[in-house]
């Protein structure tokens, strides 16, 4: 997953409208009570950007090191065994694939996989298909699908 | 607003293609999927251009506002190996009214490296995507007639050998119709001349 614009206007708004609601009460001398119920929705708000970013930094990471691996991996292939998906993220299909894996020098096994995809992507997932994979050399349970 | 059933059948009486009610594309590339269904209505199926056939016709959809889209759609199957994705939109096009998400799935990178080519697009591609390909893919020539030669708000999405080429005319008439025809037929025509290099 990656953050985009909409991700980083979220951020943005939660944040700054957080912030505000948490200061600004309290600034211009709003009654204690009032200021206090704003300011714990302001904390509340800006929690929720940290998740985001804190999600986002995670995002990547993962990215970086899925390009490492990309860039310095052994080149395989894993042939799709099975494909289905019974939930969305964010409009987007959430794959269950079973892959076979042909990892060249290490041999074959079967492993189960995740992948969230855009719809486009997700439709060609079908029994069969072959895509390349690219693997960590040292540690073949680490590879990037390429599809 | 024109009648665009009697453009396209114009158009398509006039180069040699048939008219039909419609064509269920599918969900083949980003802006198929952005309409729902993947419905080109009205729509014509046929040549578009030198050795290259497909459909052409309407897409409209409503993603909170209702947007129209000239869209013609061929194939190239042979990009699959080289190219997985390469998306080349016009900037600052906007496909939906209604997006609520912060996050996405990594399935596109931007591609930054030709100034001329961003000044007018936003080209994308995948993650791990061969930049030599691309960089042949957009030869000076090519970046030169996207540049300056194709139809205004031109646009195309290049999805596991699905070519959907997109104007942003609402109401296309038999002239605008044939432009997208040609530009399509271009594109895939050095898509693919690169798929043979």
């Amino acid at each position: 997953m990656q953050l985009n614009r909409v991700g980083i206007g979220l951020i943005a708004f939660f944040g700054l409208a957080g912030l505000a609601f948490a200061i600004v009460p309290f600034a211009i001398g709003v009654p204690a009570q009032v200021a206090a119920i704003l300011a714990l929705l302001g904390v509340i708000w800006v929690i929720v950007a940290g998740g985001l970013v804190l999600y986002a930094r995670h995002a990547r990471r993962k990215a970086a090191h899925q390009d490492w691996v990309f860039a310095n991996g052994i080149r395989g292939t894993a042939t799709v065994l099975d494909a289905g998906s019974n939930a969305t993220v964010n409009e987007m299909p959430l794959m269950k694939l079973r892959l076979d894996l042909d990892i060249p020098g290490v041999g074959g096994r079967q492993v189960g996989r995740r992948e969230v995809m855009p719809v486009f992507a997700a439709n060609r997932m079908a029994p069969g298909l072959v895509l390349p994979a690219y693997f960590n050399p040292e540690d073949p349970n680490d590879f990037v699908l390429v599809w | 607003m024109g009648d665009a059933s009697a453009s396209l059948s114009s158009f398509a009486a006039e180069h040699g293609l048939q008219a039909v009610a419609s064509v269920d594309a599918g969900p083949l590339t980003p802006l198929l999927v952005e309409s729902g269904a993947g419905r080109i209505t009205p729509a014509a199926r046929g040549p578009l251009g030198e050795g290259v056939s497909g459909a052409i016709g309407q897409l409209v959809y409503t993603r909170n506002k209702t947007f129209r889209f000239a869209v013609a759609l061929t194939e190239v199957p042979a990009s699959t190996a080289f190219a997985p994705r390469v998306f080349c939109i016009r900037s600052g096009r906007v496909t939906r009214d209604d997006e609520f998400y912060g996050f996405e799935a990594r399935h596109s990178k931007l591609w930054t490296e030709s100034i001329v080519l961003n000044e007018r697009y936003r080209v994308a591609t995948s993650p791990y995507q061969d930049q030599n390909w691309l960089r042949q893919l957009f030869a000076p020539a090519f970046v030169d007639w996207l540049a300056h030669s194709a139809p205004p708000g031109f646009s195309f999405e290049l999805a596991y050998g699905a070519l959907l080429c997109s104007t942003e005319e609402a109401d296309p008439d038999p002239t605008a119709l044939a432009a997208l025809a040609a530009a399509t037929a271009h594109v895939a025509g050095r898509i693919a001349a690169e798929c043979g290099e």
